[in-house]
């Protein structure tokens, strides 16, 4: 088998593993928008197959077992004129977890934070999600509070935690695989390598290539 | 509120997990630490496989003593404290 087929397959199976993770952390992780609140409402909304990934689950949502249901809505209006809507849904105790339950209370604070372009209350909207028009899909909307002013700077303290959190779980896991490897793996192949001679070139070097996989120390 | 259980009883048994995987691992490191110190010791040489033995042994009763293995707890007490923070931010702020 050639070399450099490995290394394409391994840095394909790298760059898509990086591309979904970053995805991943990149919908579930909260941002902050600076808009106006120009309308808020709810309309049943059906909720398909292609979509419900972006939706709560029916027994977090507002109804259940059904595929069309009410769903409550946030229209806002950025400085620049784009508008952006956002969905605002229970997401229950799983995934993602905000453990948000209280979406009357936020489409009330939403309401009584509209204002129109005359007037403009800029508001600071936390959100998690997309918004995908070809698929319907709208981020859910977390929490809302008056903004400072359209330019106020936020300092996003929960994504620098999480993700510093993160890469200390990750951090953790390699230093435990790589102390299995070391205390558990590696005797036992040594073992396996003494009681069998003639074997012990394959296995050596499917072990390597296996370890060479998860690590690239030595 | 059956969703707030479910997390409970899943997340309990998914802390667990991680809380032996952990605890495996700290022993782990300790048992190595104490091997590497024993046979990095010029004046211990061609001593005795028991004595070597007992010296480890004594090593890792007292590292179960210890506060390092204690504060494994926190392996549930974070996450939960997380999902508490969390769950008041989001909904009583």
């Amino acid at each position: 088998m050639g070399g450099k087929f490995w290394t394409y397959a391994k840095w394909t199976l790298r760059i898509v593993l990086f591309l979904f993770v970053a995805g991943f952390l990149h919908y579930t992780l909260p941002q902050h928008d600076i808009v106006r609140i120009t309308n808020t409402y709810n309309r049943l909304t059906t909720v398909g197959t292609e979509n419900s990934w972006a939706y709560s689950s029916p027994d977090s949502g507002t109804a259940e077992g059904t595929t069309t249901r009410d769903i409550r809505f946030v229209d806002t209006a950025f400085a620049n004129g784009k508008v952006m809507v956002y969905r605002n849904e229970d997401t229950g105790w799983v995934w993602p977890p905000y453990f948000k339950y209280d979406s009357s209370n936020l489409q009330a604070e939403a309401t009584n934070l509209k204002s129109d372009a005359a007037n403009p209350k800029w508001v600071v909207v936390t959100h998690y999600g997309w918004r995908l028009p070809i698929l319907s899909i709208y981020p859910n909307a977390v929490a809302v509070r008056e903004a400072s002013g359209p330019d106020e700077q936020i300092i996003p303290w929960v994504n620098i935690v999480v993700l510093v959190l993160l890469l200390f779980v990750v951090v953790m896991i390699r230093r435990m695989w790589a102390q299995f490897w070391e205390r558990t793996v590696e005797p036992a192949a040594a073992n396996v390598e003494e009681a069998w001679d003639g074997v012990e070139n394959r296995a050596g070097g499917f072990w390597g290539q296996i370890k060479g996989w998860f690590s690239r120390k030595k | 509120m059956i969703g707030l259980i479910r997390l409970a009883v899943f997340g309990f048994v998914a802390l667990t997990v991680v809380y032996l995987l952990v605890s495996i691992y700290s022993r782990s490191v300790r048992r190595e630490r104490l091997e590497k110190e024993w046979d990095s010791d010029p004046a211990r040489e061609g001593s005795l496989l028991d004595e070597r033995a007992a010296f480890i042994e004594a090593g890792m009763a007292a590292y179960r003593h210890s506060l390092r293995r204690k504060l494994i707890v926190l392996v549930y007490i974070i996450p939960m404290a997380i999902v508490a923070i969390t769950t008041y931010l989001v909904n009583y702020q």
